[in-house]
């Protein structure tokens, strides 16, 4: 099955794009060679990579994704060593690729995942051809899951990082949001242990019976 | 590209952590290295960081955002404060992850929040690449280190924490106001304003109310009634002028001293302009004790025989007991016992220059050793001698044997008193120790042209001389030259610092602690002599004059590349093994064993082993620098 994806990939985006890089298609089979990520692992012992994008707009069809900032938070902490961040600009097959090394098989956490997660597979279906299956956690509904008292709708990021008095080193940067949303992660993660639900699935569990809860009322 | 992205985060927190000190003075390098290396955690409200029973700190933690609080713990109050709280750029726990033990207080997040954390040897690390933090955490032991002498002390006071101690200003313990007139005052009317207010001295101060001087009922008798002096006339006229007088700030310790010094039984207290406070007795500051200091000051100087001054070692000795359960510190404790002791030793060369015809010869007595550094505890024997000038035109010989015979007498009269005869025979009485300033000098520089293992040791022992008796500029003389001598003789230094590096401090790498074959540390071989040695060659190098450790470590702080701060805790540490010894010697003479400055640590409590801990790593950051100076 690798093999007729990659036999595709290499002769469809063949003629359009010119050839992908063998290292990209190296990465790219070795990210997809990956045992299925555990999603019943305590905080302390998960991974988990908080994704950001950066894009020309908010329109999903006009505007285009600039540039992606990936944090991962291990054992319950963000390590700037864990970090990554690029523009799509020049090479995005390699960026992208790089990304998905980055991620690995560890749950994605994001915040707004309608439009992040369009605005990525998109790239990765446009740039190298298939959208990566991931489990994505989204703190626009996890936040107001877990913290009621604080908010009961969901907010903006903006309004999230005053809740909880979060600052970052600049706003609207892919790694810069990102950073504020890996410290708004943590906080979801403690509050979720004291609920026995700090396990990427228990944290799914949450967002989705959170969604089902606003669609019926 | 991973790297971009990190340089953006470390970018980031090292923004954060330049508006905090000590961070915003830390060397680049190191500031990049702690950003590099700190990763951020969450601490919900209610939370527990780091709790004693967690064991050795794994990480330093630093807040970022939100509240700490640090609560102590266990049965023993370390710290003064039974709770802080920390908040954004306050690191912790500084004392227990540089002592490797676990924490004594439990770190509770009081609100959400956010905290860098690095890990335990990045921690060590970062103090080896950065002086500055290292002085930071230097001083931030140090004043624990002070609060846990503290501690202790309060501790090994068996009395009630309402009872005065010795550490109480002055301020705080005179009472009702004290009596006082202008000089022009007649007699009459000052002893009746004495009577009607039932008081036993009477102030004497200008318009400002500037003491100038003082009478009390003890100089009734003698100034007024047997002479019959003239009631009318002033009372300026039989006071006793330039009163004793000391700041409220000064505490009960230092007016003790004062008395015990100056032989005296009132002390006025001013403020900061001079102007008479009150007046503080000596019966304020004991009126629990029952041995009196000036009782005893007041004995030794009117002694006249052997048998009385005998009594007065007693009571030195039991006074010094009595001062330990009341939490006065090693160096007051210390500074108490040798000033009593130098006053008995006076009075027995008093007593003996009575028998001794050494009229018209310039000579003065000296201390050598831990009396020569003030620094007696309370089983020391005799080490002393003498320096003189033989005058022109006369014979040696004849005036050194009667030197000696009246250094025989004063030898025996100390031994009498409790000072045991040396066994080294380092006595004035040995005539290799009863020398002319020209001898001493040459000796002195004898030993330090060819200093083999001898001369040495015996560098330990007669360096550390002080004048107790006679004339002093023989022996500010004698330590100019030597000081000179030394000086020019870089060599000589080089192995006195070799020779002090070969007591290592015994401190274990698997176990806290190195003990000697019985079981037990010597608290003066390990503990208090490496400090002792080292301070004598900063002394000797920097050309310090004093002879006390303290004082020596102290003034080489402005002269060497020493701070402060590492100053301040080295001194701590050896304050705390002299506190041990003098407990310890306490507790022999109860049980009337003598164990000889040797503690076994099993029988030390948890706070005492750890503080001991601390001090040897003092004396081992000593030794450390001895090492560097001298390349060894």
């Amino acid at each position: 099955m690798t093999a007729g994806w990659l036999s595709r990939l290499v002769s469809r985006r063949g003629g359009e794009r010119g050839e992908l890089d063998r290292r990209v298609i190296d990465k790219l089979a070795a990210w997809k060679s990956l045992p299925a990520g555990r999603l019943d692992l305590p905080a302390f012992d998960a991974r988990y990579v908080v994704v950001n994008t950066e894009a020309s707009g908010l329109d999903l069809e006009r505007d285009r994704l600039l540039a992606v900032g990936a944090l991962a938070i291990e054992s319950g902490v963000i390590s700037p060593q864990q970090a990554w961040y690029a523009t799509l600009q020049h090479a995005p097959e390699a960026a992208l690729a790089d990304l998905l090394t980055f991620i690995g098989n560890s749950p994605v956490v994001v915040f707004n995942a309608p439009f992040n997660r369009r605005m990525l597979l998109r790239a990765f279906d446009e740039t190298v051809g298939f959208e990566p299956d991931l489990f994505w956690l989204d703190l626009y509904y996890l936040l107001p899951a877990l913290f009621p008292e604080r908010r009961r709708d969901p907010v903006r990021l903006a309004d999230w990082m005053e809740s909880f008095d979060i600052e970052t080193f600049q706003r609207h940067h892919g790694l810069g949001d990102g950073w504020a949303i890996a410290q708004l992660f943590l906080t979801v993660q403690a509050r979720a242990t004291g609920r026995g639900a700090a396990t990427a699935r228990g944290l799914g569990d949450v967002e989705h019976a959170y969604r089902e809860f606003r669609r019926k009322s | 590209m991973a790297q971009n992205a990190t340089d953006l985060l470390v970018g980031a927190s090292t923004d954060f952590l330049q508006h905090f000190s000590p961070f915003n003075g830390m060397e680049p390098e190191a500031l990049a290295y702690l950003a590099r290396h700190a990763v951020l955690a969450f601490h919900p409200r209610g939370s527990e960081l780091l709790t004693p029973a967690m064991g050795e700190p794994r990480h330093l933690f630093i807040v970022q955002r939100g509240k700490i609080l640090a609560r102590q713990t266990g049965p023993t109050a370390v710290t003064e404060y039974t709770a802080i709280t920390l908040g954004p750029g306050e690191c912790f726990p500084i004392g227990a992850i540089s002592a490797h033990r676990p924490s004594t207080n439990a770190y509770v997040a009081v609100d959400d929040s956010f905290c860098f954390q690095i890990g335990a040897d990045e921690f060590h690390e970062l103090v080896r690449m950065s002086p500055v933090f290292h002085r930071f955490c230097t001083q931030y032991i140090a004043t624990l280190l002070n609060q846990s002498r503290q501690q202790l002390q309060a501790s090994f006071s068996q009395r009630a924490a309402e009872q005065q101690t010795m550490t109480t200003p002055l301020g705080q313990l005179i009472g009702k106001e004290a009596a006082w007139v202008t000089p022009d005052t007649s007699t009459r009317a000052a002893l009746e304003m004495m009577n009607e207010r039932h008081v036993g001295s009477m102030v004497v101060a200008d318009d400002d109310r500037r003491p100038i001087g003082i009478l009390t009922r003890s100089d009734l008798l003698p100034r007024i009634v047997l002479p019959g002096f003239d009631l009318t006339r002033p009372i300026a006229e039989v006071m006793t002028a330039n009163p004793h007088q000391l700041p409220a700030s000064a505490s009960a310790y230092d007016a003790a001293l004062a008395m015990a010094t100056h032989g005296i039984s009132h002390l006025l207290v001013v403020d900061n302009d001079d102007r008479l406070r009150g007046i503080v007795s000596e019966r304020d500051l004991f009126s629990l004790q029952r041995t009196s200091l000036r009782q005893i000051r007041a004995g030794i100087d009117s002694a006249q025989d052997i048998a009385t001054l005998q009594r007065a070692s007693g009571d030195i000795r039991q006074l010094a007991l009595n001062l330990i359960a009341q939490g006065v510190g090693a160096e007051q404790l210390t500074q108490f016992i040798s000033a009593l002791n130098d006053a008995l030793t006076r009075r027995v060369i008093a007593l003996a220059l009575e028998h001794h015809e050494l009229y018209g010869i310039d000579f003065a007595w000296f201390a050598f050793g831990s009396e020569g550094r003030h620094e007696q505890t309370l089983s020391t024997d005799q080490d002393n001698g003498i320096v003189w000038q033989c005058p022109e035109l006369r014979d040696a010989e004849p005036i050194r044997i009667r030197l000696i015979d009246f250094a025989r007498e004063v030898n025996e009269g100390l031994a009498a008193c409790g000072f045991p005869l040396c066994k080294g025979n380092i006595m004035a009485s040995n005539p290799e120790l009863c020398l002319t300033l020209e001898q001493w000098k040459n000796r002195f520089a004898a030993w330090i042209n060819e200093p083999d293992p001898q001369a040495l040791l015996n560098a330990s022992i007669f360096f550390d001389f002080r004048v107790l008796h006679g004339n002093e500029r023989l022996g500010h003389q004698l330590r100019r030259s030597l000081n000179k001598m030394t000086r020019a003789n870089p060599n000589f230094l080089r192995l006195m610092a070799s020779n002090a590096l070969k007591a290592p401090p015994p401190l274990g790498r698997i176990r806290d602690f190195v003990l000697e074959e019985d079981g037990t540390i010597d608290l003066k071989k390990s503990g208090a002599r490496l400090f002792v040695d080292a301070a004598r060659i900063f002394a000797l190098r920097i050309g310090i004059e004093s002879s006390s450790t303290v004082e020596r470590l102290r003034q080489s702080v402005s002269k060497s590349g020493v701070s402060a701060d590492e100053v301040a805790a080295m001194v701590d540490g050896f304050h705390f093994i002299q506190m041990l010894r003098l407990r310890s010697q306490h507790l022999e003479s109860e049980d009337g064993t003598t164990r000889d400055n040797r503690i076994d640590p099993d029988t030390l409590n948890e706070l005492d082993r750890r503080i001991l801990k601390e001090a040897f790593r003092q004396a081992r950051k000593l030794q450390l620098r001895l090492k560097l100076d001298y390349q060894l």
